[in-house]
This record gives structure tokens, C-alpha cells and sequence, in this order.
């Protein structure tokens, strides 16, 4: 028995051997597909590029099919913007939504991607047989497969994870029209928009769930909580034995007088859930 | 085997070290005219004698004097072949004799020249990449200290009320040094003012950090002093959240959720003339207690996701200036 | 030469046409190199996937060439380069087109790297003796994601600003030398007046002198080790026979005898 180092050589040598013998040039028959294939590039970008400008406006906000032309000028004392990375960065982005302790930071930051580029570099080392057939490389297969679909996942998750946006108008009326609040609760609805409660709640898909906060979107339809309940909850959730959430009642040392919290209140108990 | 070429007393200059030690001169001369008269007199005296022995070596030839002593001739070998009859100024190492009993091989010149050649590149390298990479990197560590702003009097500042306060840190720079502090008059403790100035940069990543809770656009005051637009926006924050990954803070700057690695940073402050003014940053692990009372665990300013205390500190043992 | 019967006019202009190539060949070889690249022996079976490697050149082209006419445009400072970016966008002839290239190129380009370096998975095209490539091809991507992330903060809007805040930072958090990363990235202990210019000098001469260096090394090994057959191929160059030895190719002997033999190999 060769040794493998002797198999692999001697395959390449058959290779240089069948592509002399049985080989076409390059030039045109594979030259042709590349140019091809070239075209086609160069045709895609210069139609993201016309669909991006063409269905865009100068405003910021006139975001078109691909996005707007440009946000606002940088400010780097904002306090309401969200940020965003570019799309192919949406994994790890995601990722760093993951790791939501301390201590995992780094792993999300730095040790995860150090590990993947890694393992990409030392593929060649650890891939030693010689096997090139899809079906009898099993391990690579799946791996090319879980990798494939992770990344995807988490770059769906990444592009379509939304974030409390205070004094957002859109999302409001978003709540209104899909909640079938009643104007009354509007205002409620846009205090709690302001107040950062979606940074703990979700409310209709918006917000994050943190400190194992409940979805309020249909907090209203559940039995026995009316407007006086929400009230006194919001105002002190000690009393109801929360001592995680935030005391809101100014009478408590919070931040919201009686009015606003009774517009909160209403807007809670209009809350019945979509449809 | 061997091409003979070469009279005796060929015009190839011998090969000589003098230009090593004439670049080195020049080197320190140059450096002279940045450090000092002294080091540049020292540059210049070391350029002038080398510069002279290397041009007498040159001229060895012109003034038809004997060739001085090489140190990198060999002596012929007693027995050395009559066909290998060593000829140091053009011979390789494929030229030599092979060490015969007893004959100890001297410095062969060719590899003198290799060595001398990847010497004299590794000098010109050095001269050209020091400079290059100390005028990049350097002047991001030094000279980073940034004096005091003022953000208002202390009369702007309410008891009790939150302030968003937006400011230039450093009015030269313009728009880019913009920043923003979440600023509470805490009231006085024991006849000191108290102010709770946190950063609004998240410790986990940087991301700007949003009060959780209305805020008063409508009642905001602007006031430009000294080229400085400085804005403070009323708001009544239950807590502060970040919008990227989550993180989520009490009134305090203490973490309450999420990634962030430590507290919220804050601003040191000192007051002149009825003013406040903010001074640098520092790092905070933890907060007990609240407002004027409040006891702040003091670190150096750390980068976002430094942890500053507890075993994951041990990460990051030297911060840069 | 063994034309039939030209027109020795024709014969005229050819030789005519012939002499600058011929001239340049003398003194440099150049014309046979091109020749020797163009009419290099490629597998027969080769698939249209293998061109993707050929389309991501094409990508970095566009990017490099609408990168340098942007450049005439563009100014790097804190205070102008926003503004010098809706001026381009708006206002200066074509400039949403060139900007448009190279802001959907980049993304065309990284898009495409993925699936170029996909194919040569599946097609176990970085084994024996391809590996030295393949990690050029890592380092490629890895420059390119680079080149993505400098990129993103000169147009000096909120979304570039910001974003870039993150990315400085996550590379803040290496262990030891993270802080100084950073302050090197920035310029500084924020992001402030030289940022912005130093992530323009990265990103328009060292990255993509960089990238470029390498792309002429991944061609030349690609053009020294030759391309691979598809592995599914019952054609495909190198492919295993009973016995070692000359090519016995045209009489299916191969093809038939190699399932048995290997069906109890696989586990």
C-alpha cells in the first residue's frame, strides 16, 4: 500500500495527464461561460443600482425598493436612532443579540468568528482524503448544510429584528390600525411607545422580550384587568409582588403623573390582540 | 570548473564596510537636528570619518597604492589544488577548496555579502517603516486628553429633572466630537452639589443609549457658548435602554439586562462661577444607592465591552493611554 | 497558414498587425504568456458554476474602477463628506449611477465570494495540491469583508456612523490587544477627525492593493494547478482507475468496476 501522500501525487499526475489528453483550451469554450457569467454580474449591479436610485428620493425618508439613497448626516450625539449594520453583516449582528450576558460577550464578538475563520483555514488540514464526491463526503455535506441554513437563519432573524423606537408615529398608528384601538387609547398607545416600554415588552411583533417581560398585545382581553387594575399595576408593580419591572407612579418616586398613567392604563385594556 | 577571470588588481571596488558605518552617521545626524546639537555633532563627526576612510578606500586604485589588507581574504591553503588557485575578489563559495585535514574554512565572501546585503536591506526597511508606522499608529495614544465643557449653569438644572444634554466635547473638532449626557441635579449633599452625569455611549458596543420614557422636545433650551451649541431636552427616563443588542439600564447606569459588561459610564464634573462643567470620562462597575447618596465603584474610561472588574477582566490586562 | 487561398491583401494586414505583438513578444514574452493562459488545457466537463470565481473578478473590477472615478468626487473630512455624497448622488452627472455600482457591487461581490468558495466545497476543489489556494481564498474574504466594513462609514451618514461604532468596538473586545485596536482604528479614543480619512486610506490603497496582490496569486495557482472537474463527472480528470497506469479512457472499464470496489468503503 502507497503511502497517501504517494496516492495523492500520483492522482494529480493522472489529472495533468487526462486534462492534457482529453482537455479542451480555454480559450473560447470556457472563456465564453466566464464572459457570460461576467455580463450578467455587471447587468445585475447596474440594475440594483437603477432600481435603488430610481424608486428612491433625495429625502432620506424616501426610501425605495432597496433601501433610501443615504440616512441623516451623522450625529453622534443622536439619542433615537437605531443602528443597523450592512445586511451581510445581519449573522453577526444577530449573534450579538445571542449572547445577552456579560460574560458571553466575547464569545459572540470575537470567538465565534475567530473560530469559523479558523476552521476555514485549517479545512485543507482536517479534509485529507481525497474523496471528492458530494455522496461520500457525508460529514461535509451536513456541515456545509448546518452552516448554510445558521448563517441564513441568523441573517433572516438579523434583518428583521425590530427595536423600540421612541416617539416612532409609524409604529403607533401601525398598532392602532392592526389593534383596532379606540382613540382614547391613542395616546396611551404613544406614551407607551415613548416610555421604553417595548424595551423590555414586545407589542405586536415591536420591542424585545428582556427580564422575562410578557407580550402585551393582547394583555387587555385576559380576564378580570381593568383600566383601575392597570393603573395601580404600572404605577407601583411591587404591590402585585413584581419587583423586577419599574416603578412608574410619580406618587412612588416614578416618572408618570395620574393622567398619563390612566391613558396607559386605557390603552392596556384596549389591548385585545390582532384580529 | 573554475572560470579564472579577473587580473590581479581588477577595478571592481573590495567590497567595504565604511558605507555601513557613513549611512549610520548620517542616520544619527539627521536624527540630531530633531533630539539635539549634541547628538547631531556626534552624527557628523561619525559621517565625516567614515565618509573619509570610505572614499580612501575607493581611491586605493587612482592613488596606485597597494590594496590594504581585506578581511575577507583567505589565505591559500598549503595544499589547496593548483586548479582551485583562490582569487577572493571574484569567487563564489563554489569557487572555495573543500577544507582539507586540519584547515580551518574562514568567512566565505559571498556569504559575507548575502548577510551584508539582507543587513544593509533590513537597515533601509527600518529607516523607511519606523517613521512610516510610528506617524500612524502613535499618534492615536498621545496627546488624547480633552479639556473641560461647559454645559450651562447650574441653574439650568432642575432638582430631580433629567436633562438630555447635547454638546461638542471639543469645539475645534466641530460636529464630530458631538455628545450627549444624561444630567440629574442630585440637590446637594452636605453643602457639595450633586450631579449624576452618565454617558450616553452603551458599554456593551457604543451604540447611543436611549431614555426609557417621554422626553420633552417641546421644552428643550439651546444656548451656544463658545462656538459650543449645547441643547438639554427635559425628559422623565424610568431607566435607560440600547437599542442595538438589548441592554437595558436603571437610572443609576447599572445594568439591568442584556449584554452591557458594566455600569453606564459617567462624566467627572466640577462647577466655576455657577457653571457646570463636564471633564473626562470614567468607567463604573457599580452603583449602590441613589442620587447624591449614591456610591460609584471608580475605574479608569475603559472601551465598550471591557469588563473592568471580575474574573473576565483578566482579558484585558494593559489599557491603552 | 493553412488558410485557404487569402487575399494576399488580407495576408498584408495581417502581418501589418502582427508586428507590435511581435515586437512586444521580443522584448518581453508577454504575448506568449497570454497565450500560454488562454489556451491552457481546462477539464472537457467543466460547469457553469465555475464561473464564479471569474464573476467575483468582474465585481472587484467594477468596484475598482468606480471606486477611482467616486475618489475624484468624494472628500474625506467629517464636515464635507456627507455633503460631497449627496452631491454625488444628486447632483453631478451619473454620479447615482457610479455610486450605485459600487454600493450595490460591493454587496454583488460578497455575495458572490460566498458562493465561489460554496462551489469549491462541494467540489472538494481545495484538497491536494489546492489547499495553499484556498487559504488565499480565505484571506480573500476575509480582506473583502474588510473592505465591506471601511467602506461602510465614508458615506457619513447615521446608518454609517453607527454602524461602524459597533464594528470598531467588537474589535475592541479581543483579548490584550482589542483596546488598542481600537484606538488605532479610530485615530483616537472616539471616532473623530482622522477617522474617517484613515478608513479611506484603507479602503482605497492598502485593502485593495492588498486584494489585488492576492487575486494575482490565487490566478496563478489556479492557472499552475488547473481547474477541477466536477466530482459527480464520469469524465472527471484524475478520477480513480482499477489499475494505476496509462489512461484507459473510451473503453468504460473505469466507470463499471469502481462502485464495486469501493462499496464497502464508504463506512
Amino acid at each position: 500500500m502507497s503511502t497517501r501522500l504517494e496516492q495523492r501525487r500520483a492522482q494529480h499526475q493522472r489529472y495533468k495527464e487526462d486534462v492534457k489528453e482529453h482537455g479542451k483550451p480555454f480559450f473560447p469554450g470556457a472563456m465564453w461561460h466566464d464572459t457570460v457569467m461576467s455580463l450578467v454580474v455587471v447587468c445585475v449591479i447596474i440594475a440594483l443600482a437603477s432600481i435603488w436610485y430610481f424608486t428612491s428620493g433625495e429625502n432620506p425618508e424616501d426610501a425605495g425598493l432597496l433601501g433610501p439613497r443615504y440616512t441623516e448626516e451623522a450625529d453622534a450625539g443622536t439619542t433615537n436612532f437605531i443602528p443597523r449594520p450592512d445586511w451581510y453583516f445581519y449573522f453577526l449582528f444577530y449573534l450579538l443579540r445571542i449572547f445577552k450576558w456579560p460574560d458571553s460577550v466575547i464569545l459572540g464578538t470575537v470567538g465565534i468568528p475567530t473560530i469559523l475563520l479558523m476552521l476555514m483555514v485549517g479545512l485543507p488540514f482536517f479534509d485529507l482524503r481525497r474523496e471528492r464526491r458530494l455522496l461520500r463526503r457525508p460529514v461535509a455535506v451536513v456541515a456545509a448544510i448546518l452552516v448554510v441554513l445558521s448563517m441564513g437563519v441568523l441573517t433572516y432573524k438579523g434583518a428583521t429584528q425590530e427595536e423600540a423606537l421612541g416617539g416612532d408615529a409609524t409604529v403607533v398608528a401601525d398598532w392602532v390600525d392592526r389593534n383596532n384601538l379606540p382613540a382614547s387609547a391613542r395616546e396611551g398607545a404613544t406614551l407607551f411607545n415613548e416610555t421604553g416600554c417595548q424595551q423590555c415588552h414586545v407589542y405586536l411583533g415591536s420591542g424585545s422580550a428582556n427580564l422575562g417581560a410578557p407580550d402585551l398585545s393582547d394583555i387587555g382581553s385576559l380576564g378580570g384587568k381593568t383600566e383601575d387594575y392597570f393603573t395601580r399595576y404600572v404605577a407601583n408593580p411591587r404591590t402585585f409582588g413584581n419587583n423586577v419591572m419599574p416603578v412608574y407612579g410619580q406618587a412612588n418616586g416614578g416618572s408618570l403623573d395620574d393622567q398619563q398613567l390612566g391613558n396607559l392604563a386605557k390603552f392596556l385594556a384596549a389591548s385585545k390582540g390582532e384580529g | 570548473m573554475e572560470p579564472k577571470r579577473g587580473e590581479h588588481g581588477s577595478h571592481v571596488a573590495a567590497p567595504s564596510l565604511w558605507p555601513v558605518g557613513f549611512a549610520i552617521g548620517v542616520a544619527i545626524l539627521l536624527l540630531g537636528t530633531i533630539l539635539g546639537w549634541v547628538i547631531a555633532g556626534l552624527g557628523a563627526v561619525i559621517t565625516a570619518l567614515f565618509g573619509f576612510l570610505w572614499i580612501r578606500d575607493a581611491t586605493n586604485d587612482l592613488r596606485g597604492e597597494e590594496v590594504a589588507i581585506e578581511p575577507e581574504r583567505r589565505e591559500v591553503a598549503p595544499r589547496a589544488s593548483a586548479t582551485a588557485e583562490p582569487r577572493p575578489a571574484n569567487e563564489g563559495e563554489a569557487g572555495m577548496p573543500l577544507p582539507e585535514e586540519g584547515e580551518v574554512e574562514r568567512y566565505p565572501r559571498s556569504a559575507f555579502l548575502g548577510a551584508a546585503t539582507l543587513g544593509v536591506g533590513g537597515v533601509i526597511g527600518g529607516l523607511v517603516t519606523v517613521p512610516v508606522l510610528g506617524f500612524t499608529i502613535l499618534p492615536a495614544f498621545t496627546s488624547q486628553g480633552s479639556g473641560q465643557v461647559d454645559v450651562g449653569a447650574v441653574d439650568d438644572f432642575e432638582k430631580e429633572q433629567w436633562l438630555i444634554t447635547t454638546f461638542l466635547q471639543d469645539p475645534d473638532q466641530g460636529e464630530v466630537s458631538r455628545r450627549t449626557a444624561y444630567i440629574r441635579n442630585n440637590g446637594e449633599l452636605d453643602g457639595q452639589p450633586s450631579f449624576t452625569i452618565l454617558s450616553h455611549r452603551c458599554v456593551h458596543l457604543g451604540c447611543p443609549v436611549q431614555p426609557n420614557g417621554p422626553v420633552r422636545d417641546d421644552e428643550a433650551t439651546r444656548e451656544t457658548r463658545a462656538e459650543n451649541e449645547i441643547t438639554r431636552i427635559p425628559a422623565d427616563p424610568s431607566g435607560f435602554g440600547c437599542p442595538c443588542h438589548g441592554g437595558q439600564y436603571d437610572t443609576e447606569g447599572n445594568r439591568k439586562a442584556g449584554p452591557p459588561v458594566r455600569a453606564m459610564d459617567r462624566y467627572e464634573f466640577s462647577i466655576r462661577g455657577g457653571r457646570l462643567l463636564l471633564g473626562q470620562t470614567y468607567s463604573v462597575s457599580e452603583v449602590r444607592g441613589q442620587g447624591a447618596e449614591a456610591r460609584i465603584k471608580r475605574h479608569r474610561l475603559a472601551k465598550p465591552g471591557v469588563h473592568v472588574d471580575g474574573p473576565s477582566s483578566w482579558l484585558y490586562p494593559i489599557s491603552p493611554p | 497558414m493553412a488558410r485557404r487561398a487569402p487575399s494576399s491583401r488580407r495576408q498584408q494586414l495581417e502581418r501589418a498587425a502582427l508586428v507590435p505583438v511581435d515586437w512586444l513578444e521580443e522584448r518581453s514574452g508577454l504575448a506568449g504568456g497570454i497565450k500560454y493562459f488562454l489556451f491552457r488545457k481546462v477539464p472537457a466537463d467543466i460547469n457553469w458554476m465555475q464561473t464564479l470565481g471569474s464573476a467575483t473578478l468582474t465585481a472587484f473590477i467594477v468596484q475598482a474602477v468606480t471606486g477611482v472615478v467616486l475618489a475624484m468626487y468624494y472628500k474625506p473630512d467629517p464636515d464635507a463628506a456627507y455633503a460631497s455624497i449627496l452631491r454625488i448622488t444628486n447632483d453631478v452627472t451619473l454620479g447615482w449611477l457610479v455610486r450605485g455600482m459600487h454600493k450595490w457591487g460591493a454587496s454583488v461581490f460578497i455575495i458572490l465570494m460566498f458562493f465561489h468558495m460554496a462551489r469549491v466545497f462541494l467540489f472538494g476543489a481545495y484538497k491536494y495540491p489546492r489547499e495553499l489556494n484556498w487559504i488565499v481564498g480565505v484571506g480573500l474574504l476575509a480582506l473583502g469583508l474588510f473592505e465591506g466594513f471601511t467602506g461602510y462609514l465614508l458615506p457619513w451618514d447615521e446608518t454609517a456612523y453607527w454602524a461602524s461604532v459597533v464594528g470598531i468596538n467588537i474589535n475592541g473586545t479581543a483579548p490584550i490587544l482589542g483596546p488598542f485596536i481600537v484606538q488605532f482604528l479610530q485615530s483616537g479614543i472616539e471616532i473623530g477627525e482622522d477617522t474617517i480619512s484613515r478608513f479611506y486610506a484603507l479602503h482605497m490603497l492598502v485593502l485593495p492593493g492588498a486584494i489585488g496582490g492576492l487575486i494575482g496569486l490565487h490566478l496563478y495557482l489556479v492557472v499552475r494547478l488547473g481547474v477541477t472537474s466536477p466530482p459527480w463527472s464520469p469524465e472527471a480528470a484524475g478520477r480513480e482507475r482499477v489499475e494505476p497506469g496509462p489512461s484507459t479512457n473510451g473503453n468504460g472499464r473505469a466507470g463499471l468496476v469502481r462502485p464495486g470496489a469501493r462499496s464497502g468503503a464508504p463506512r
